[in-house]
């Protein structure tokens, strides 16, 4: 890539897939962000018209719209402090010396092989059933009144149902940035005297940021979309009660026909999930750089 | 103080002994070296006297004390690593002020030994300094200064400059024989490079296969290897070995021979050619083909210019041929 020809020859093998690209990502957008300006009803085909801010004054307006915000972010950040604080103490067991180490380390990483609504169905069915559910069954056992989880705790439900599908892709970041941690600097530290817990802190957690930083910024742009486990699991309910922003959208375009509505709908998150990247990227970016 | 004594200190991993009872003695002061071969254990020797691994039977005493179950951090040795081990996410002062944070030292008594070790070893301009903003050589520095201000009884070096380039590891090398001759501090250093050894120790302890070949002064060592595989690895370039009918001749299944020990001279009982000519400049060493006894080397005044190809004929300086058996121990000096 040194001479001005070969640059050249370059951009051009290159700019099929860059307008390629382009296109599958400008097309829809545009289109979004058309039909948020429009009103655009599926039950009153023939009427559409442009009727400027509406839908997006329809859609902050409307009383789901605060809730939704809020769960998306208890949502996200709820499953962020599991999947990390679970993925380093995973990463931490995974690390020491055991028998069968090969075969847990598969069965750690299972649970990321399993699609989004049939892990929420074997969740809502199998475990958190008030009625057939293992959880219950042992509540039971313990003399304890079962938890209808779904209508008392609905986001925390959701919330350890996603938290249990990601964890294995934070353990395995984590663990794999963990191998690559210095031993010769932990037994420089033993031999100064320093504990167990002070080299964990002081040793293994800055050793970790990176890893961290990567786990949470991949995560959150999957977790501002977790859809299939609210669809399955409780709807959006009770009420709002685990209503997310895509969960709105999806209400507001599929079950009301209101795909101008929706559509502004999608534009908000959009503009929530770039927001939320902005932000991300300069609290921990840095941790990105060597 | 700073004496420490093992006895019959054995260490398996698994099913493979890698560390076959070792008995040695080390003085308080006394510069020790452990060489041999890469893999022979000196790694895990130095280990299993730092605490980093537990002896699989045996005993290791520091001072007097049996130290054999003690946890690292209370045998009072400091370690310098190979790898440096420095922490990344600290500056060169709180590297080097870490093992004082530990043991729970005032900050100022902290701050005044990281000011004194950073003049010894010239790291003053560094010390708000990351790891990573430094050459191999000032890490190596911060790596000695953190085992200093320790005051250990005992440091221990395991390859600390085999990452750094030729001319910095003869630099440092000097650098760590100072430090020596001012501390007087017991000093372990582990090498597979036989010149560190040659250069630096008071008392060289040649590892084989997990075994002490031979205990002794580097002097002692070059003078009488006690057996083929310390003659071997002690002296560069290598002693030449000839076995046949010219060892047989002085009643020994192999002979010895130095490259400086041989001549060059008219007469010599040795005729041959010249292989190969490296000239050092001071020295230059000759490989010659010698008829009956194969390719030996030689070394010669930095004056001497043959070629090629050239016939040559050699003397050995009979006083100084080393004599083995067929078991590869040393027999008794030839007698001239
Ligand atoms: N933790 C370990 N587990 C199994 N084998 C080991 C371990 N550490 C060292 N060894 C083996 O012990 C032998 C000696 O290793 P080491 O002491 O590092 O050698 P050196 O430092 O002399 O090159 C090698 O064969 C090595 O494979
Ligand atoms: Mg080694």
């Amino acid at each position: 890539m040194a001479t001005q020809a070969s640059r050249t020859a370059g951009r051009l093998m290159l700019s099929p897939a860059v307008i390629l690209l382009l296109l599958w990502m400008i097309v829809p957008l545009g289109m979004t962000i058309y039909f948020s300006f429009l009103r655009f009803n599926l039950l009153m085909p023939g009427t559409e018209a442009f009727t400027g801010f509406e839908n997006y004054s329809y859609f902050f307006t409307d009383p789901a719209f605060w809730p939704a915000l809020v769960n998306t972010l208890v949502l996200v950040t709820g499953v962020l402090a599991i999947t990390v604080g679970g993925g380093i103490a995973l990463a931490v067991l995974l690390d020491q010396p055991m028998w069968g180490q090969g075969l847990v380390r598969v069965l750690v990483i299972a649970p990321f092989f399993v699609m989004p609504s049939v892990s929420a169905l074997v969740w809502k069915n199998m475990l958190m059933n008030p009625v057939n559910g293992l959880f219950a069954a042992l509540a039971r056992g313990l003399g304890l009144p079962p938890i209808d989880f779904f209508a008392d705790i609905p986001l925390a439900s959701i919330i350890v149902i996603v938290a249990w599908q990601w964890l294995p892709f934070a353990t395995l970041i984590l663990f794999t940035a963990m191998q690559s941690l210095d031993r010769e600097q932990m037994e420089a530290a033993e031999m100064d005297g320093a504990g167990p817990l002070w080299r964990f802190v002081h040793l293994t957690l800055p050793h970790l940021t990176r890893a961290m930083t990567v786990v949470v910024l991949i995560q959150t742009i999957f977790l501002l979309s977790v859809f299939a486990e609210i669809l399955v699991t409780t709807n959006g309910g009770p009420g709002t009660a685990s209503t997310t922003l895509t969960f709105l959208v999806y209400m507001q375009s599929m079950l009301q026909f209101d795909v101008g509505l929706g559509s502004a709908g999608g534009i908000v998150a959009v503009l929530l999930a770039n927001i939320v990247a902005i932000f991300l990227m300069r609290m921990i970016g840095k941790n990105l750089e060597a | 103080m700073g004496e420490i004594v093992l006895s019959q200190v054995r260490k398996s991993f698994g099913g493979t002994s890698v560390i076959q009872g070792i008995d040695l003695r080390i003085e308080d002061g006394e510069f020790v070296v452990f060489v041999g071969p890469s893999g022979c254990g000196k790694s895990t020797l130095l280990r299993l006297i730092a605490g980093l691994e537990d002896t699989t039977s045996g005993t290791i005493a520091i001072d007097g004390h049996d130290a054999t179950s003690l946890p690292p951090a209370k045998r009072g040795l400091a370690m310098v690593f190979q790898s440096y081990a420095l922490y990344p996410h600290m500056s060169v002062r709180k590297n080097i002020a870490f093992p004082l944070r530990m043991a729970g030292i005032s900050a100022e008594e902290q701050e005044r030994k990281v000011q004194a070790a950073a003049k010894v070893l010239n790291l003053a301009p560094y010390l708000d300094r990351k790891p990573s903003q430094l050459s191999g050589g000032q890490r190596q520095r911060v790596a000695i200064g953190r085992a200093i201000v320790r005051e250990p009884s005992a440091f221990l070096f395991d390859e600390p400059l085999s990452n750094l380039d030729a001319a910095l590891r003869v630099s440092m090398r000097q650098e760590i024989s100072e430090l020596h001759q001012s501390l007087k501090t017991t000093m372990i250093y582990v090498t597979h490079d036989q010149v560190e050894a040659m250069t630096m120790a008071d008392k060289i302890v040649v590892l084989n296969a997990g075994r002490i070949e031979q205990v002794g002064s580097p002097l002692e060592l070059y003078k009488t290897p006690a057996n083929l595989f310390v003659a071997s690895f002690i002296g560069s370039p290598k002693m030449n070995l000839v076995e046949g009918p010219e060892a047989a001749k002085h009643g020994a299944h192999t002979l010895g021979v130095r490259p400086e020990h041989i001549d060059i001279v008219a007469e010599g009982p040795w005729s041959g050619t010249v292989g190969i000519c490296e000239h050092l400049g001071s020295d230059t060493f000759l490989k010659v083909h010698v008829e009956g006894l194969g390719a030996l080397t030689v070394r010669a005044g930095g004056e001497v210019d043959l070629v090629h190809g050239a016939p040559i004929r050699l003397a050995p300086q009979p006083d100084k041929l080393h004599r083995f058996d067929g078991a590869g121990e040393a027999l008794a000096k030839a007698l001239a």
